[in-house]
């Protein structure tokens, strides 16, 4: 089964998205080969949920982190090599040699380019493959690192005797019939084998500039538990899209599965909920995240409601829009996925008792459920006086600072409720009731 | 004293809107002349403070639009008028010698351009005071136009029987002009009496601003309202609507100085917005002597209008958007400590902040405004318990709200304005009827 995110989840974290500014994607996508990217894309739609296959992805990470290795290769020598090999030969050497000679003639006579262009396609196959071959030398005799297999079958490919010509041959240099029978080699017979060779360089292409990527931005990675425990932990967990990001410690269990999280506008409770969720989604991508010591039991999908949209054509008001979509996550909850959810600022659209009313409510009801993590924020704060009695939630606030009258945010999470009053204080400092009394 | 408003305001009832947009100007902005257009402008940016020149604007409007007055000169006549009179360089004055031969050759073979613009301005000039003439004596001067009354109408009346007016209109607008005529003319409208042609031009212009707001307000079906003596402070408005929506519902609002606080409640998208809006912008083109979307208009003359409805947060100086909100207040507190009365109007008053605070300060912020007997507030909120407390403390609060009215589960909005604070707990209903609390009980039950 794969792992849930819907629309709404995608863009309230800006995950997706290769033209999309600051999209995480995006903030990942710095690989080499189209084909790369397009492996990219599909780890990105598809994350994991099986804890083996993310643990055994993260490994290759860590391990080419470790290796500092740069990939070979640019965009257009792979666009070539991939075309002339998926090209195609005839079956047979003879029609093939046939074919050939044809087109050498009409190269010479009629100035056709179908010759000159399988000769120069011959030639960066050529090279290609020698540089994959010394490419993978530096690595595929260390039988301990998690990408052994892939790489093993790549250089016993390379290793044989078939191609052994590879290190002497130029495509120019070449006669009529040697021509022919390197290109029915490479193109027919050993089609199949040559474009594993390929694909694992894409994938090698993910791999290495992700985990470049992640040295450069000092992002570690996330250890995988089996869902039943339900835990997650967090020493440093931060904005990967945002440089200087504060980083906060984030930790949940089984018996404490739910933060409620007050906090004044400005004081980042939705920059933390998104760091949050997005760490979780790469996570289960096997992605490095911005986070240290993570550690998390996978989960069945993510939902959040950071921005609802107003549906007004349909004559939704913000309230209501809010109310599908908390129907839509406890569905999902009641059914008994294990899931994360996130709700920033629920029931904000409506008149202060209902939405406390409906904050108690809905938030405790969905407490109950100790195989999902939840972190919900609200102005409301007078709720979480009653929840607080509830001992699996665990109250943080985002402070406010004020620094005279100007409201500073250290961006740092703390245990308890936001007491925060400075908006009187603000109001007494500029001495507006004074004002409008003086006369 | 100016009619006080700002930026701010002008954006929240979309005023003059974006390059491109509808707007409140576009609605009128549909003049003849270019001039025209530049006069209208000047009106939305200086609304006027004083009840006698606000009500002989709109009455002067109003007497146009009663007798559907057209303006009857071509637009052309005035891009040629306006040429010709730009060009003040002496040199090019026509001379009264003869022109020596060699010009008189050139001009055979190539126009001169300048000679052609002045004999185009000279004709025009003629065409235009003639036109103006018959409109003044036809129309704008008859029996029961306030026209008549009007000071700048009777001095331009007698200009066009002064020099060099007096003379225009004996010409006859087809025949060709004598060279002795054409220098005589060109050195007495560009030269000497150059401001008195150029001050009947600029009544033209503003004449044609106020037949095509009479026109407008024919085919919108404005009315227009009644300025009263500032000192009485009172507001009826009747059947008010947003004039830039279609199917706007009216609704009627009620203003003294015993009832000068109004504290709108409502859901989110009952149309408190919607409302604020548009007594705004009626309240705007009122101060303008304009004609309003609206069954009836009476007012006392204010000294400024200011609204605070889509607030932006300024969140590159680190400002939050509840500090914002506070500044506002504090221009507003220090524009009413000067005396001034003014309209207030401000759209959920401190959203930006936690329910506490909100609550505290609504309450402090609107009883401390409700002092000011001699301005107007229109205060909405989402913090209705603040209402209960505001109802106690102070007697000129004038409770209103907008309903919702619940049809199964879908919510219906009458856009009607009622008195009293919203008792709408449709967010409980919303959520039961959607049985959230039920699925996630039975979850919990089926899992276990």
């Amino acid at each position: 089964m794969s792992f849930i995110a819907d629309k709404q989840t995608l863009e309230d974290l800006n995950l997706l998205g290769k033209y999309k500014q600051y999209s995480i994607f995006s903030l990942f996508n710095k690989v080499n080969t189209a084909g790369g990217e397009k492996l990219l894309g599909e780890m990105f739609q598809t994350p994991l949920t099986d804890p083996g296959a993310i643990n055994k992805r993260s490994a290759i990470f860590k391990y080419f982190q470790s290796k500092q290795l740069s990939f070979p290769f640019s965009n257009n020598e792979f666009g070539m090599v991939d075309n002339y090999l998926s090209g195609g030969s005839s079956s047979q050497y003879l029609t093939a040699l046939l074919a050939l000679a044809r087109k050498k003639l009409m190269g010479t006579v009629l100035r056709g380019e179908e010759y000159k262009n399988i000769q120069n396609g011959l030639q960066q196959t050529i090279v290609l493959l020698n540089t994959c071959k010394t490419f993978i030398s530096q690595f595929s005799n260390d039988k301990d690192q998690p990408f052994y297999d892939e790489v093993l079958v790549v250089k016993n490919i390379l290793d044989d005797p078939k191609l052994e010509w590879l290190a002497t041959e130029q495509a120019n240099q070449l006669s009529l019939t040697k021509m022919a029978r390197y290109d029915h080699l490479l193109r027919y017979k050993m089609e199949k084998a040559l474009a594993t060779v390929i694909k694992t360089f894409y994938q090698l292409d993910v791999y290495i500039t992700v985990a470049n990527l992640a040295h450069a931005k000092d992002f570690s990675y996330a250890k995988a538990l089996p869902k039943e425990d339900n835990l997650f932990t967090a020493t440093a967990l931060s904005h990967p899209g945002i440089e200087k990001a504060v980083a906060n410690p984030v930790s949940f269990h089984q018996n404490s599965n739910m933060i409620f999280l007050t906090g004044a506008n400005m004081a980042g409770k939705s920059t933390f909920m998104k760091a949050f969720g997005i760490n979780v989604y790469l996570a289960h991508m096997g992605f490095p995240v911005a986070a240290k010591e993570m550690e998390f039991s996978v989960k069945d999908g993510i939902y959040t409601s950071i921005n609802v949209p107003d549906n007004l054509n349909m004559g939704y008001s913000h309230f209501y829009a809010e109310v599908l979509r908390v129907k839509n996550v406890a569905e999902q909850v009641s059914i008994g996925k294990s899931l994360v959810v996130i709700f920033d600022e629920l029931f904000k659209g409506t008149n202060v008792k209902d939405a406390y009313d409906a904050t108690l409510a809905v938030t405790a009801a969905f407490s109950e459920y100790d195989n999902c993590l939840f972190i919900i924020s609200t102005h409301i704060i007078e709720a979480g006086e009653v929840l607080k009695q509830q001992s699996n939630i665990q109250m943080l606030y985002l402070p406010t600072i004020m620094n005279g009258n100007i409201p500073t945010y250290p961006y740092l999470l703390q245990a308890g409720i936001s007491s925060d009053r400075h908006g009187m204080m603000i109001i007494e400092n500029e001495g507006i009731v004074e004002l409008l009394e003086s006369n | 004293m100016l009619f006080t408003t700002d930026k701010q305001t002008q954006e929240d009832l979309n005023i003059f809107g974006k390059q491109g947009t509808d707007s409140i100007l576009s609605l009128f902005n549909r003049t003849s002349t270019l001039n025209g257009a530049r006069i209208l402008e000047e009106m939305f940016n200086y609304p006027l403070s004083d009840m006698e020149a606000i009500n002989k604007r709109s009455g002067a409007i109003s007497y146009l639009k009663v007798v559907q007055a057209v303006f009857p000169f071509s637009s052309e006549l005035f891009d040629r008028a306006e040429q010709y009179l730009a060009n003040t360089d002496e040199r090019s004055k026509l001379s009264a010698e003869r022109p020596s031969l060699e010009k008189q050759l050139t001009s055979l073979v190539a126009d001169d351009a300048d000679y052609k613009q002045i004999v185009n301005g000279i004709s025009a000039l003629i065409e235009i005071v003639k036109v103006f003439d018959s409109l003044l004596k036809n129309n704008l001067l008859q029996a029961g136009s306030p026209f008549k009354n009007d000071a700048e109408t009777i001095s331009i009346s007698t200009l066009l029987t002064a020099e060099p007016a007096s003379l225009l209109l004996q010409e006859d607008s087809r025949g060709r002009l004598t060279r002795e005529k054409l220098v005589t003319y060109d050195m007495l409208l560009r030269f000497r009496h150059r401001e008195t042609i150029q001050r009947i031009l600029r009544y033209i212009y503003q004449l044609d601003v106020y037949i095509t707001v009479a026109k407008v307000a024919t085919e919108r079906n404005f009315i227009f309202p009644k300025a009263l003596p500032k000192g009485e402070h009172v507001i009826t408005i009747g059947g008010f609507y947003h004039p830039q929506l279609k199917h706007a519902v009216p609704n009627t609002l009620e203003v003294t100085p015993d009832n000068n606080v109004v504290f709108l409640t409502g859901a989110n998208m009952a149309g408190k917005s919607t409302f604020m809006k548009s007594l705004g912008i009626a309240m705007y083109l009122a101060h303008m002597g304009f004609p309003v979307a609206a069954k009836k208009l009476e007012f006392s003359v204010l000294d400024g209008i200011y609204t605070t409805i889509n607030l932006p947060d300024n969140l590159g100086i680190g400002a939050s958007h509840f500090y914002a909100e506070v500044l506002r207040i504090k221009k507003m507190a220090r524009e009413l400590n000067t005396g001034k009365n003014i309209l207030v109007i401000f759209d959920e008053l401190f959203r930006g902040t936690n329910v506490k605070d909100a609550y505290e300060a609504t309450i402090a912020i609107t009883s401390a405004f409700a002092g000011k007997r001699d301005s107007v507030f229109v205060i909405s909120t989402h913090i209705i318990e603040a209402g209960e407390i505001l109802k106690e403390r102070c007697a000129n609060i004038s409770f209103k709200y907008l309903p919702t009215r619940m049809k199964g589960t879908i919510p219906e909005y009458t856009y009607t304005l009622e008195t009293g604070i919203t008792d709408d707990r449709h967010g409980m209903i919303i959520i039961n009827n959607e049985g959230i609390l039920e699925l996630l009980k039975k979850g919990k039950e089926t899992v276990k």
